[in-house]
């Protein structure tokens, strides 16, 4: 039992913002009041939902395909010693699962949900998310370009597919759907890719990515899932892609959705050298359409590696850098590349982009719609993302960087033009009680009696990227997880899956398809409950 | 390494028309492949099976591999890097000295015959053996051969994939690298993971005599290492985990017969392609499961005081 006493409370979902409250936490969960325990004094400290993420890449074959290929990184990054509580690990670019679990929680994010789950590789991904301590996770299928979903879109079965995305779902644990360049990735198996929403997919006769984005999108809400579809638009960094990424955008009207990463959606101009920010254009559209949610897939300066199951980007950057490519395609379902990368100042696309994300967490004006990421590790590593919130908070900073960056992107951007500030509040929207409502946890990203202990208490600092990056104190289900910069605790975290209903003769249906095209047995695909550790099955939402 | 392009098993399967093995000898080594994922199975897009596939195998001698290709390339032992640069150079019309083709003990027209048929492949896959990474040039050979498989890719889909060897060596070598950011020869002494291999690798640990206790767990170095290093394992406190006794058993201080994994123990074996396959026990073992042993181990381990005495959590400055 434990209550906090005297802090400034930003609680969004509960609309208390900066007011002075006890908050009293017992059982893991917030509640009414507690008798006895231990009393936190926060006089003077400001107090948070602990954060959430909605899209990130830290578990599973691409992250640790991109472990292998970065050892260089793993020597220059932070290193963590063991104790008879702590596992050893790295940080870095692709920072090791332990690891993970600690610099999340010490930046004062208690979620996070893994993006993109190939079905055939799940139970990798989730034997690494056991592995992640202290946060909460959860994760999404990747099915936008599964051959067998792919031939009953095409066949216009879809009331079979639903059954066949439904089991998909359960089969790989999964909360979730992303659909990651829909089409593109299956033509990439034939070295090619899918750009126009209504072009035929290479090795189809009819089916087109505006088609998939389509089904998918109703599929999920016939299914009730919680999380609306997950997608990651066709044409991923190109020039010119905010054509795309309204044709999407039209295409799922109608329909929830969430807009992965939308940063690398919003770019005008013909070719590398005319390219230019259009996030005006794009948060014109997305606000006019509360169907929408997106995640700001924000740059930052600096290196990294970029992981996506988008294969052809992933070849055209290798082409573009001249650097390590790693490309792995996963048989019938999708696939997976990965290429080093730095973003530097002086670059004209490097600076779009830095100015892009930023431009949509400023211009998209219902901070319950626009979230903070920055699709880890592709955009910047998730443990900087104080220095976004920086950014976010102070137009002055803002100013500053604007001057470092090449004098030729000026005409290419709007931000200079933005002199809008985040407050604290908003800021806890974007990072805690909007991604938490977009997943449909509803006992996250609030502090309301009943909610999941998980806050961070910050000191009220005015040196922003100080006050986010070093918490006064992170707890989690009610334990003080993390005090001062040290990890105090390790607790495990659960998983949230989701059963939605279908009829169990679809297994007759994908028995002799699977057996047909796939190299391991029916029985071996699935992954078992029992390899989730803590799982929480969720319920689907009632369907009207 | 510059990066590696590759698929799992059954988007050969279902989409190889041109499969190229160096190196390597699946015929006896990997018995299974040809069948199961490689050569006679029809595919969605091969449909017609091993007709509709070229197979070729580039080796310095001939196995019983042989019989199952099309094509049979007989390299000059050590010179298979040679091969891989000229190749590299090849696809991209650039001039090759005719004397450097020539020790190579393969013809310019074989090499050119061999560039024109991988660019014509719809799905082209080079795997690739020990015969190729273990022998003179080592890492670089493969080096070489992902770096082809990946410039192919500017004329059509081309991938590469190491023949990993037996048990379940992708396994530990997938989890180690998701634990410590690296495969293998790493070194905890400091606290935290390190890696140099040549230097932290098992077996130049017990050679340069660095090792104070050794635990044995699906291996046997006693038959296998260097003389050096397996008398170093018999003069140092060493434990052996294994179903059977094995040469390392025998020098060993104590070994604890285990059940034996997918027979008796349930778990995870990876694929060589990294796939996770659960392994389900079909019979019951008296013998407890090596995760079991490793368990109790650990926690009288971590009964004792702890041996670090780190300043802070955490350093940023690894040394
Ligand atoms: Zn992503």
């Amino acid at each position: 039992m434990i209550r906090i006493t005297g802090g400034k409370v930003y609680d969004p979902a509960n609309g208390i913002n900066g007011q002075v409250r006890d908050i009293c936490l017992a059982g893991g969960k917030v509640v009414a009041d507690v008798d006895g325990g231990r009393t936190i004094d926060a006089t003077g400290l400001v107090i948070m939902p602990g954060g959430v993420d909605i899209h990130t890449h830290v578990a599973g074959g691409s992250i640790n395909f991109a472990r292998a290929m970065t050892p260089e990184d793993h020597r220059r990054a932070v290193a963590f010693i063991r104790s008879q509580s702590r596992r050893a690990g790295l940080g870095g670019m692709a920072p090791t699962t332990f690891a993970t679990g600690y610099l999340y929680a010490g930046m004062g994010w208690t979620t996070v949900n893994e993006a993109a789950v190939p079905i055939l590789s799940a139970k990798h991904t989730h034997e690494e998310l056991r592995d992640v301590p202290i946060v909460d996770k959860s994760c999404l299928v990747l099915m936008a370009n599964n051959e067998i979903v792919l031939d009953l879109l095409q066949a216009g079965e879809l009331e079979r597919a639903r059954h066949v995305v439904a089991w998909q779902i359960w089969a790989s644990k999964a909360y979730g759907v992303k659909a990651v360049n829909p089409g593109g990735v299956a033509a990439w198996k034939w070295g090619q890719d899918a750009k126009q929403l209504s072009d035929p997919i290479a090795g189809y006769h009819t089916l087109t990515p505006g088609a998939i984005i389509k089904g998918l999108a109703q599929i999920v809400d016939e299914l009730g899932l919680p999380h609306p579809l997950h997608l990651h638009c066709n044409n991923l960094g190109a020039p010119g892609n905010v054509t795309t990424t309204l044709e999407s955008m039209k295409a799922l009207e109608g329909h929830r959705a969430h807009m992965a990463h939308l940063q690398y959606h919003a770019y005008g101009g013909d070719d590398w050298s005319t390219m230019r920010s259009e996030t005006v254009q794009l948060a014109e559209y997305f606000n006019a359409h509360p169907n929408l949610t997106t995640d700001a897939g924000a740059v930052l300066f600096g290196d990294t590696v970029t992981i996506t199951a988008d294969g052809p980007w992933q070849h055209l950057l290798y082409k573009l850098t001249g650097r390590k490519w790693g490309n792995l395609d996963v048989e019938n379902e999708t696939g997976c590349g990965i290429v080093p990368y730095s973003y530097r100042p002086s670059n004209l696309v490097n600076a779009v982009q830095w100015a892009a994300g930023l431009e949509l967490l400023l211009l998209i004006d219902d901070p319950w719609r626009v979230f903070l990421t920055t699709d880890h590790p592709n955009g910047a590593c998730f443990w900087r993302y104080p220095e976004i919130i920086q950014l976010l908070m102070r137009n002055d900073f803002r100013r500053e960087c604007l001057a470092s960056i090449t004098p030729k992107a000026r005409k290419a951007i709007k931000l200079p033009e933005l002199d809008r500030e985040y407050s604290l509040y908003e800021i806890a929207i974007i990072t805690s009680a909007g991604p938490a409502r977009a997943l449909g946890l509803k006992e996250k990203g609030q502090l309301g009696v009943g909610a999941d202990a998980d806050l961070v208490i910050y000191h009220d600092d005015p040196d922003v990227l100080r006050m986010f990056s070093h918490p006064r104190y992170v707890l989690k289900a009610g334990e003080i997880v993390v005090e001062d910069g040290d990890i105090r605790a390790t607790p495990e975290g659960r998983e949230f899956l989701i059963k939605p209903a279908y009829d169990e003769g679809i297994e007759n249906f994908l028995r002799p398809l699977f057996e047909d095209q796939y190299t391991m047995s029916f029985e071996n695909y699935p992954v078992e409950v029992q390899r989730i550790e803590h799982p929480e099955i969720r319920d689907c939402m009632g369907t009207e | 390494m510059g990066g590696k392009v590759t698929c799992t098993l059954g988007e050969v399967k279902n989409r190889a028309d041109f499969i190229v093995f160096w190196g390597g000898n699946p015929a006896e080594c990997h018995p299974r492949h040809f069948t199961k994922y490689s050569l006679m199975p029809k595919g969605k897009h091969v449909p017609n099976g091993r007709k509709d596939r070229t197979v070729v195998l580039v080796d310095i001698r001939e196995t019983k591999s042989v019989k199952a290709a099309d094509i049979f390339l007989q390299v000059r032992p050590g010179k298979d890097f040679e091969v891989l640069t000229i190749l590299r150079a090849l696809i991209k019309d650039q001039a090759v000295d005719p004397r450097q083709v020539a020790e190579t003990g393969l013809t310019l027209e074989q090499l050119t015959d061999l560039v024109a048929r991988m660019k014509r492949a719809k799905f082209g896959v080079m795997f690739f053996g020990m015969g190729l990474s273990m022998t003179r040039g080592k890492h670089m050979n493969s080096a070489a051969l992902l770096t082809l498989a990946a410039e192919m890719n500017a004329f059509t889909k081309f991938v590469a994939m190491p023949m990993r060897g037996h048990g379940n060596v992708t396994g530990a070598d997938v989890v180690m690298r998701w634990q410590t950011g690296y495969p293998f020869g790493i070194n905890f002494s400091r606290g935290y993971p390190r890696y140099n291999p040549g230097e932290f690798s098992t077996v130049d640990l017990l050679v340069r005599g660095d090792a104070d206790a050794a635990l044995i767990l699906g291996a046997d170095p006693g038959a296998t290492m260097p003389q050096p290093a397996i008398d170093h394992l018999a003069r140092i406190p060493t434990i052996v985990l294994d179903p059977k006794v094995t040469h390392t058993s025998r020098l060993a201080r104590v070994h604890i017969t285990t059940a034996v994994t997918g027979i008796s123990a349930p778990g995870t074996g990876y694929r060589m392609d990294e796939v996770p396959i659960p392994l389900r026990p079909a019979l019951k073992s008296p013998y407890p499961t090596d995760e079991e042993v490793i368990r109790r181990i650990h926690e009288a381990v971590c009964a004792k005081p702890d041996w670090i005495h780190a300043n802070g959590q955490y350093t940023t400055n690894q040394v």
